[in-house]
């Protein structure tokens, strides 16, 4: 990244940007030439072909790639993408034909659901190949060796390609996150343009007919939380991936090709996950319930199978971790001397490395009700919708900890940093992380008070989740006292940092009305929730994790970013997050169901809603400043490359950016991590 | 703590692991006939799952070394084979504990859907179909011990036997339990029983598939000599993936064909 400024890659870039248009048009050209050819003649309204559109846009991509890197990396990746998607297509239709099943239906995309969905995973297996994150165990299972460290190409290339570097995995895995939340949140904007006035004026204009524009509606909410989802994960993998080794001491992670493999197969699922829009869509919400799901076009499979190949990457990125922090600490760092963030990933990888399973398992079944006929959720049958739900959230709940618990570990780590203070109740903290943690796995039925399962679930089901505010509680008491009578500077970092936790208490207050039976019978599918939801996931997460980016660009780049910009950001997302939220909990107190494209307009909330819309585009904007504060830090020559914030962290310690095998020589911890203005406390002797 | 040391402990066997391996398959053994006859008799779910539960125990501290995660490891060069060791022993339990919320969930959906009865299935071929994977268990652990002994020819040959009765226990599920089931109505799109029974033997029959191929690496590798008595983590690896398989069994074959009333 830091390299990004030389003249020969704005040349490349300029020739990245003409290959993409190229590339656009072309796949485009191609998607409504062959609708025109299966149709047997051209109608204008091809043009809004969604399928070809995203065609055009993979193409686009590619040729983007290409024209930044040439046949490399993830260039490679994406021709053996698509290679083997077809290949894999092309096997299922071919094997249908021989047993004379149906296995062509120009109505339905074409190929038969099979052969989208077994081509879909023969393309993600096919990525990982070329890219060439398969290639040293390839090795392996042929007995040769491979050497400890790879050295990587120098420049910005390396990010294009594999790494064995947790830093640049790292960083890699931060900017994918961050055009994800690019391309989730330009969803949020098309559908909250939709919603804000009732009736139906905006996506009726991309689309050719109503029931299209419905769909699309449907198809942009429910991909808006997945792809958010995602790039919540990879963004908290980011983060521990970038400074977990470095925070404890380690010159990379315990398993360096897997933590490779747990980037790039996130790449693959992406690009399916995407390509359900392609496919038809889908109507049922990121949660994907049976049985609706059973009936949805064929981009749910996509969405399933997107998600269950994202979830590799999580499950095996916390493997990794907790392998690493339990292997990897620098000696004297006992487990009551490792930094809060560390707890915190611990805590969060203990529930993506087991939970998650779940998720994949739910999705599966469904994917096989769907492909097999197998009924596990009809009644009809003997099965059970119910058991969806139960498999379903048994992640999914724990999976709002995973998003959190870094985000809250960030801001721990920070708070005592620019209150010149120690970090209040260490112990307490950070063992609360695990507390949370353990006691998530416990309440995820709260999702169903409402859904019909077995009554005597509510009550245990309604304590448990209660029981959550209390680890909570215990970090909210330990920031409060944190800042008490601390010597408080507010730069950026600190900003987001102060946003989080007002943000995160308004997420939490609102948490226990839906956590209860009585009201929850009245809160549950409406605006509400989302409400709720968005303030925890803002709180826990967005600010902590601009926050954390604000703080260690300079130890990745050895530059800082713009602090006038970087206000600006701030003042701009945390105003317009509080009219967002706060006006989506006030439309469900009063009757507004979640997940609709259109509303009564006699309920009133056309003010409100017109509202919502704005303030979402000011958040976007406020992200737009973001990145160009990140392109104008990176092309300026000014360098910062000391102890930025007069930290105690062994990161900091060393100058910036990081050399390429972290600490030249291991340091030792002789002290507590956050003894922050107290005389001669020492944390880490390098 | 010398790295000699070190790994000299994690792994130094002596010939007696090899009559070890022999009194655990016999007392699996026994508990697999002990749950058939519970289950023909009075079917206790109890006692099933106290019989289950003891056969696992013994597998995972005896033929898949567990224990050997807590050996105590003062090793602090990242680059030595002893810490590498240690290091992947707990990448492995870590993948496998993952893997175990996959099978956990399946069975719990079984549960969930079935309850307390069952689909009609052929005894004979359940009790023969789980045998063969017991056996595999106890030529798999003498493999690898034989392995740690420099016995290379014993090794191939454990090991040999091991692939060939995992071959036999997948082909038996897939080939004959599979179109006999549909024979007698247990269909695949026909009812929730029908579904889980396929999806249960079926992803395990997928680990089974994987742990052929894992075997079959090794068999290759070894046949080449590049594992040494003190360095074949792959076979270990292979080892523990291969019991793991098998303990998943342990608790589907109760599920699947001794607990509750055939339907």
């Amino acid at each position: 990244m830091s390299h990004a400024s030389t003249s020969s890659s704005t040349g490349s870039f300029n020739r990245a940007l003409l290959f993409f248009l190229i590339g656009t048009l072309l796949g485009l050209g191609l998607g409504i030439g062959l609708h025109a050819a299966v149709s047997g003649g051209f109608n204008a309204t091809y043009l809004k072909d969604i399928p070809s559109w995203m065609l055009g846009l993979l193409v686009g991509t590619l040729g983007f790639f290409y024209g930044l890197l040439g046949y490399y990396g993830i260039v490679r990746g994406l021709v053996f993408q698509v290679i083997g998607t077809l290949a894999g297509i092309l096997l299922v239709t071919a094997i249908r034909a021989a047993m004379g099943l149906p296995f062509f239906d120009p109505a339905k995309f074409g190929f038969h659901e099979g052969a989208w969905v077994f081509g879909a995973l023969v393309g993600a297996v096919s990525f990982l190949a070329g890219v060439g994150a398969l290639t040293d165990w390839w090795k392996w299972a042929k007995g040769e060796s491979t050497p400890d460290h790879h050295e990587d190409v120098p420049g910005w290339r390396k990010y294009f390609g594999v790494s064995l570097d947790h830093k640049v995995i790292g960083i890699q895995y931060t900017v994918t996150s961050l055009l994800l939340l690019s391309v989730g949140g330009l969803f949020a904007l098309l559908f909250r343009v939709e919603l804000a006035e009732s009736g139906l004026q905006f996506l009726t204009v991309l689309t050719p007919d109503q029931t299209a524009a419905l769909n699309l509606y449907n198809s942009l909410m429910s991909l808006h939380g997945i792809v958010m989802i995602i790039s919540i994960l990879l963004g908290i993998a980011g983060v521990i991936n970038y400074l977990v080794p470095l925070l404890i001491g380690a010159a990379d992670m315990a398993f360096p090709r897997l933590n490779a493999f747990s980037f790039w197969v996130a790449v693959p699922a992406a690009v399916i996950l995407l390509g359900s829009l392609g496919l038809g869509g889908f109507d049922t919400g990121w949660t994907g319930y049976a049985p609706l799901a059973t009936r949805a076009p064929i981009g749910i499979q996509m969405f399933y199978l997107g998600v269950w190949v994202a979830g590799w990457s999580s499950i095996l990125g916390a493997l990794n971790l907790i392998a690493t922090v339990l292997r990897m600490r620098a000696r004297g760092m006992t487990a009551f001397r490792m930094p809060i963030l560390v707890w915190a990933s611990v805590a969060t990888s203990i529930i993506s490395l087991t939970a998650t399973q779940l998720i994949g398992l739910s999705f599966q079944m469904s994917m096989f009700e769907r492909l097999f006929g197998m009924p596990f959720f009809n009644v009809a049958k003997g099965g059970n919708p119910i058991l969806f739900q139960h498999l379903f959230w048994f992640y999914s709940h724990p999976a709002v900890y995973v998003f959190v618990l870094p985000g809250l570990g960030v801001i721990s780590e920070l708070l005592p940093v620019f209150a010149r203070k120690p970090l209040f109740g260490y112990r307490w903290v950070a063992l609360s992380s695990i507390g949370i943690a353990l006691v998530g796995f416990l309440v995820w039925a709260h999702h169903m008070f409402t859904s019909g399962m077995n009554e005597y679930l509510r009550v245990p089901f309604m304590y448990s989740t209660l029981l959550v505010a209390v680890p909570t509680g215990v970090k909210f008491f330990s920031w409060v006292a944190t800042l008490w009578k601390g010597k408080i500077e507010a730069p950026t970092p600190m900003l987001f940092v102060l946003g989080g936790i007002v943000v995160f208490l308004l997420g939490g207050l609102s948490g226990p009305p839906n956590a209860t039976v009585s009201t929850d019978l009245h809160l549950h599918d409406t605006y509400f929730i989302v409400g709720h939801f968005h303030s925890t996931m803002f709180g826990g997460y967005v600010f902590p994790f601009f926050a954390a980016i604000y703080y260690w660009f300079p130890k990745a780049t050895g530059k800082r970013l713009d602090e006038t910009l970087g206000k600006w950001h701030f003042w701009l997302m945390t105003p317009a997050f509080f009219v967002l939220t706060l006006f989506m909990m006030r439309v469900g107190l009063l009757g507004m169901r979640r997940r609709i494209a259109d509303y009564d307009p006699m309920l009133g909330f056309d003010p409100w809603h017109l509202a919502m819309t704005i303030a979402a585009f000011l958040i976007a904007l406020s992200v737009l400043v973001f990145f160009y504060n990140m392109v104008k830090t990176l092309r300026s020559p000014v360098t910062e490359t000391g102890n930025v914030w007069n930290s105690r962290s062994p990161e900091w310690q060393v100058p910036s950016p990081m050399p390429a095998h972290n600490y030249e020589k291991e340091f030792e911890v002789v002290g507590e991590p956050y003894d922050y203005g107290l005389p001669g406390s020492v944390y880490v002797k390098m | 703590m010398t790295h000699a040391h070190t790994s000299q402990h994690s792994t130094h066997v002596s010939k007696d692991a090899l009559f070890q391996g022999v009194v655990i398959f016999v007392l699996l053994a026994f508990l697999t006939a002990v749950e058939f006859f519970i289950a023909i008799t009075n079917a206790s779910v109890l006692l099933l799952s106290v019989a289950a539960l003891l056969k696992v125990g013994l597998v995972v501290y005896y033929y898949m070394h567990v224990y050997k995660l807590l050996e105590d490891d003062d090793e602090h060069d990242h680059t030595s084979f002893a810490w590498k060791l240690a290091t992947n022993r707990l990448g492995l339990w870590l993948f496998l504990l993952s893997d175990a919320f996959v099978f956990g969930g399946m069975f719990v959906a079984r549960f969930n859907l079935l309850g307390f009865t069952r689909p009609h299935l052929n005894q004979e071929l359940g009790l023969v179909v789980t045998s063969a994977l017991l056996v595999s268990s106890f030529f798999m652990n003498r493999g690898e011990t034989q392995m740690a002994l420099g016995d290379r020819k014993g090794f191939l040959i454990s090991t040999s036997i091991t692939f060939l009765l995992g071959l036999a226990f997948l082909l038996g599920v897939v080939f004959v339990e599979w179109p006999e089931a549909i024979h007698e109505g247990l269909t695949v799109d026909g009812s929730a029983a029908g579904g889980i029974f396929f999806l249960m033997t079926g992803m395990h029959a997928f680990h089974v598939l994987t742990g052929l191929i894992f075997l079959l690496v090794i068999l290759r590798n070894g046949w080449l000599g590049l594992y040494t008595p003190e360095r074949h983590w792959a076979v270990e690896a292979a080892a523990v993936y291969w019991h793991f398989v098998d303990v998943v069994w342990i608790f589907y074959y109760p599920a699947l064909y001794l607990i509750g009333k055939a339907i």
